[in-house]
């Protein structure tokens, strides 16, 4: 595994795009907290007494990151999607078999960027957390609540979960990456709806909105709770599940299809 | 010990019968060719055995052994088209390869200096010609010095000084002992090289072996005078004589065993005819090659 690692990275050390994008993934975790903040610090002081407490104080910030952060996942996901697709364009994933790479080593090292990606999504968000939260909480440094960081974790591993998948299926960069965003952004929203309405709670586990419904927005959850959601548990479960399937399906289609 | 030995290998692609029941070893040391026409399988056959194509029946060894990465390792190869990631160098291209094939990175030099592409190492790959990525693509396969190597048209898109170079390459890589599998259409690169071959067609092996037993290429003898009448009249009255067909401004004649050039020429001359041209050749791969296919 640590020489997969170590050939992975000899991919991208001096790849443009992979930085380019990176960089501005991790630069948009900070960045669109700030602008939530500028929005909330000007909600009039009244309306903010009556929710009781901030969205950036101790302990409601691990929430509020995790929520504001799960909007702009989708960049780690178009991160993956490229570096999946471009051994397809290159014909790559071609060369390393025949050079001497088990097909199944071609999973696991797109395997260790879905993981990998969601450390550092978790990571910056982390720091992001408390660096927000000792700037602007008029309360104390807490660890109530980091969960909901972990929550984002999960969110962001399904997601590229379902990148590695549609990369390794769909294989030609542009159409993966529109149906990936397409998904994420558009029909998953609609699926759900369309689900809860017919159906009841259960449009609540498709494998995005799983994620979503653990990480709703503070403060305003509690004045307005869901109407009818599982517990924590079964959402958790659903993610992991995902996961596991996305990334199932996709070893046995590297395993047995023509490259 | 036999490098590959194929047993019965199918492959169809939907209502394409791409490879049927082939089935030919491999002995170590020698130089392979697969020949046949655009289309007869035989990249199909080598992708088979570097495991990016499955086959639908049959299976093989490497080695002696049952096909896995590891043995592939142990293998240089060069599969239709060159594959490198178009922003990265040439030089951090073959260092992948090294990672993968597990292979120390000082080689690197050595095999860019072969190809001819130590002056451009660290210009990215799309910056090349479509000659200088093929010649990457061949450093790519010596890369760790392996015994064994599997080239699919290894002369595709390099000029006519490229083609010569890579042809006294897999020379000099065949006399130093390795066993070298080589696809090919032009024949011509094949006589030059190989000492055995099989012959695909449509996907159907139509004969392997040693080159000399597979394809019968009897010698003839070129023969010119300037009375060629009289020389053709003449000719069909010597002891050993075949059959004769009438070349570009010579006779190409076919005889019944072995006849010395030196012996002949005194014949003729015992006789009054008097040569001004006389060459012993042999029947090229091509018509050799095109007879079997059209039967």
């Amino acid at each position: 595994m640590l020489n997969i690692i170590r050939i992975e990275w000899l991919k991208v050390k001096n790849y443009r795009t992979f930085w380019i994008l990176l960089i501005l993934a991790i630069i948009v975790i900070p960045a669109s907290n700030m602008i939530v903040a500028d929005v909330v610090s000007r909600i009039p002081k009244q309306a903010t007494d009556l929710l009781g407490k901030n969205f950036y104080d101790f302990p409601v910030v691990w929430q509020t990151v995790a929520n504001v952060n799960s909007f702009t996942s989708v960049i780690f996901g178009l991160l993956l999607v490229t570096l999946v697709t471009n051994e397809f364009s290159y014909k790559t994933h071609r060369q390393q078999v025949i050079d001497g790479w088990e097909r199944m080593d071609l999973v696991l090292s797109k395997v260790f960027w879905v993981v990998a990606l969601s450390l550092i999504a978790f990571v910056v968000s982390f720091i992001t957390a408390i660096a927000f939260g000792t700037a602007y909480s008029a309360f104390n440094f807490s660890f109530e609540g980091v969960q909901f960081l972990f929550f984002y974790f999960l969110q962001v591993l399904v997601s590229l979960s379902l990148a590695l998948l549609l990369g390794m299926f769909i294989k030609r960069s542009g159409l993966a990456t529109v149906i990936y965003l397409g998904y994420a952004m558009v029909l998953e929203q609609l699926l759900t709806v369309g689900v809860k309405h017919f159906f009841g709670p259960i449009g609540g586990l498709l494998p995005l909105q799983a994620g979503d419904e653990l990480l709703p927005f503070p403060v305003v959850d509690k004045v307005l709770p869901s109407s009818a959601d599982y517990g924590h548990g079964v959402y958790e479960i659903t993610i992991i599940l995902y996961i596991a399937l996305f990334i199932g399906i996709t070893c046995r289609r590297m395993l047995k299809v023509d490259y | 010990m036999s490098i590959l030995t194929l047993r019965n290998i199918s492959k169809r692609y939907g209502s394409l019968q791409a490879l049927r029941e082939v089935s030919f070893e491999v002995p170590r040391g020698s130089v392979f060719g697969i020949l046949g026409p655009n289309g007869s399988g035989k990249t199909t056959l080598l992708g088979i055995v570097t495991d990016v194509l499955k086959a639908d029946t049959g299976d093989f060894t490497l080695f002696d052994q049952l096909p896995t990465a590891t043995q592939r390792r142990q293998i240089g190869t060069l599969l239709e088209t060159p594959n490198f990631y178009h922003y990265l160098s040439g030089f951090r291209n073959l260092q992948i390869t090294a990672a993968v094939k597990q292979r120390d990175e000082k080689d690197i030099a050595r095999v860019l200096e072969i190809a001819g592409l130590t002056a451009r190492q660290h210009a990215a790959f799309k910056t090349y010609s479509l000659g200088m990525k093929q010649r990457l693509a061949i450093a790519n396969t010596l890369l760790g010095d392996p015994d064994v190597l599997i080239l699919d048209e290894p002369s595709n898109g390099l000029d006519p000084a490229g083609i010569a170079e890579v042809r006294g390459l897999i020379k000099q890589l065949a006399q130093s002992g390795k066993t070298i599998i080589m696809a090919s259409h032009l024949l011509d690169e094949v006589e030059k090289v190989c000492t055995h071959v099989a012959v695909l067609q449509k996907g159907k092996l139509l004969t392997s072996g040693p080159v000399n037993t597979v394809m019968v290429r009897e010698d003839f003898v070129e023969i010119g005078s300037s009375d060629m009448n009289g020389l053709e009249v003449l000719i069909r009255q010597h002891p050993m004589f075949g059959n004769l067909s009438i070349g570009d401004g010579v006779l190409q004649v076919f005889f019944n065993g072995v006849v010395d050039p030196g012996e002949l020429n005194s014949w003729l001359a015992g006789q009054g005819i008097w040569l001004n041209h006389l060459q012993v050749r042999r029947k090229s791969l091509e018509s050799a090659f095109l007879e079997m296919t059209q039967n």
